[in-house]
């Protein structure tokens, strides 16, 4: 058998630091470079590990059966390391949820969590989530200022994820910091104690949930979670734990970064914006999947080859590391003409940014949703928004999640047409209650009356 | 026209339901795709093609008929348009 430093000659190298600041910088560079001379290669790094760029090895690779997502934190199978390169600090004790779990284990969650996450379910919530729009908009909409990450693209995503899992919805804030500042505060950093600390509190408080709803259930994914058997058993708390924060972290900080994005490109875009609002009957949909591949807010996944395979001529081995990116795969000529520009009615738009294969993000429709929602609402309210250069503020690093801290934006002051967030998140918290709206599909079929 | 969404490779990115509403359903249970009727009619053949080239998983194919008879009729096997 051979090892990967036994083919060095003959295997494609390529040094491949994601987590730098020259990575986020140099992207479309480092990009083309790979596309041109190796659209797979070997990289020393981080104990070195595979980095798949190009469209065709992302999709076999993505699909492959010797591929693993698994997470093995106690040694137990073959000591996989899951989907993070280099592994979290925070991940050490724990798996990512079902991401980092293989057939058939997944499928267990998967099908838990389906009933609350498809299309149909999700469509529910749509007047759910136009309301809590509605009041993050009404908060600003008098003074001609405001933040579109802290004021309107933090807010709804964590309010609408709480609602689902089935946490008290005033408790938004309590998870709104630690979900976001965990992905961008680099652990050398002075923050980092605090933040982990407001990470520990959001977990204390799951755990508290968990047990409440053993107690005295209600509904949502925390129940599916609590009353999910494996052949007969109860999976560790600290399992569902892990896939808690999976759909916490799935769910806040990826919508955001593409909300964002999308806000900042139409800002410099004046008159696509003006395009794109008019022609929304037809353009929301094609616009909204061309951002999600030109951002790309989960820019990757690790994987870990679980049996030899050839990817055309390179030879990966059992045991390997893998990195595939979604954002460079998004970005080649092969697959999309003029790949790195943003075009609303793009065709044939087959990309990669909720991933491939049985992992396709759950909450792909939970992101679409509420950023149609919360884009429209800003046409529709603040259509002349300007977005503040020097205000904005992008993450240093793009190895976790292309994101944004701040994106603050003046408009023409508008009439408020109701009550702000703290007051509606309340309301909501009794609709929620009263029409048990995080139920399942196959519980509840009918919509969310907000009146 | 005849389409198939291969249930083994759809993983529910639900695009062509989105692209060509008229022909692909989707579970309410798991998001996965079907199509509404196994003729696609006329008026919906391109957007079905659409569908076909922007599904992340390439489970979509379609079959043209007059090819899928004069395959047949010459012993030889159909050809699915990827």
């Amino acid at each position: 058998m051979t090892t990967a430093s036994d083919n060095s000659e003959t295997t494609p190298r390529y040094h491949f630091d994601r987590h730098t600041p020259e990575y986020r910088e140099n992207f479309l560079e480092i990009t083309h470079d790979m596309h041109a001379k190796c659209p797979i290669a070997w990289t020393d790094t981080y104990e070195g590990h595979w980095v798949a760029a190009g469209g065709q090895e992302v999709f076999d690779l993505a699909r492959c059966p010797h591929v693993s997502n698994d997470h093995d934190v106690h040694n137990q199978r073959r000591g996989y390391k899951g989907i993070s390169i280099p592994k979290m600090i925070d991940s050490e004790g724990f798996r990512g949820g079902m991401l980092e779990m293989d057939d058939p284990e997944h499928r267990f969650y998967r099908s838990a969590l389906n009933p609350y996450l498809s299309p149909a379910a999700v469509r529910r919530w749509e007047p759910f989530v136009d309301e809590i729009v509605r009041a993050c908009i009404d908060d600003h909409i008098e003074t001609g200022q405001i933040d579109f990450v802290d004021d309107l693209a933090n807010v709804v995503p964590a309010v609408l994820t709480l609602a689902m899992l089935g946490v008290p919805l005033e408790k938004w804030t309590l998870y709104n910091e630690p979900a976001h500042a965990s992905v961008y505060t680099a652990p050398n950093s002075p923050d980092s104690g605090r933040i982990r600390d407001l990470y520990m509190n959001m977990v204390v408080d799951l755990f508290t949930n968990l047990a409440e709803i053993r107690e005295t259930p209600r509904p949502g994914i925390i129940n599916a979670l609590a009353e999910l058997r494996i052949d007969g058993e109860p999976p560790a708390d600290i399992e569902l734990i892990g896939m808690l924060n999976l759909l916490i972290g799935g769910g806040f900080d990826t919508t955001t970064a593409l909300t964002a994005h999308a806000l900042e490109w139409l800002s410099e875009h004046p008159s696509d914006r003006i395009r794109l609002s008019a022609g929304r009957d037809t353009l929301l949909n094609p616009a909204t999947e061309e951002f999600l591949r030109y951002f790309t807010p989960a820019p990757g996944d690790a994987r870990t080859v679980s049996d030899a395979v050839n990817i055309g001529e390179t030879r990966l081995q059992e045991g390997e590391r893998l990195w595939l990116s979604w954002a460079m795969a998004n970005r080649d000529p092969n697959l999309f003409d003029e790949p790195d520009s943003v075009i609303l009615d793009r065709k044939a738009n087959r990309h990669f940014s909720f991933g491939l294969g049985v992992h396709r993000c759950i909450g792909s429709n939970v992101a679409r949703t509420v950023f149609k929602s919360m884009l429209t609402a800003v046409l529709d309210r603040m259509p002349d928004y300007r977005c503040d250069a020097a205000g904005a503020v992008h993450y240093d690093t793009i190895g976790v999640i292309q994101g944004m801290r701040h994106l603050p934006a003046t408009f023409t002051p508008g009439e408020r047409l109701g009550p702000g967030v703290d007051e509606t998140v309340l309301r909501l918290q009794k609709i929620c209650e009263e029409q048990e709206l995080a139920r399942p599909i196959t519980e509840r079929k009918d919509s969310a009356q907000i009146g | 026209m005849h389409v198939r969404v291969d249930a083994t490779r759809c993983q529910g990115h639900t695009l062509c339901a989105m692209i060509a509403p008229e022909s692909f359903e989707l579970d309410d249970v798991d998001g996965h795709a079907h199509p509404i009727h196994d003729e696609v009619p006329e008026e919906h053949q391109a957007a079905v093609r659409e569908a076909v080239q922007s599904c992340p998983e390439q489970a979509i194919t379609v079959m043209i008929e007059h090819l899928t008879r004069a395959r047949a009729a010459h012993g030889a096997p159909t050809e699915d348009e990827r």
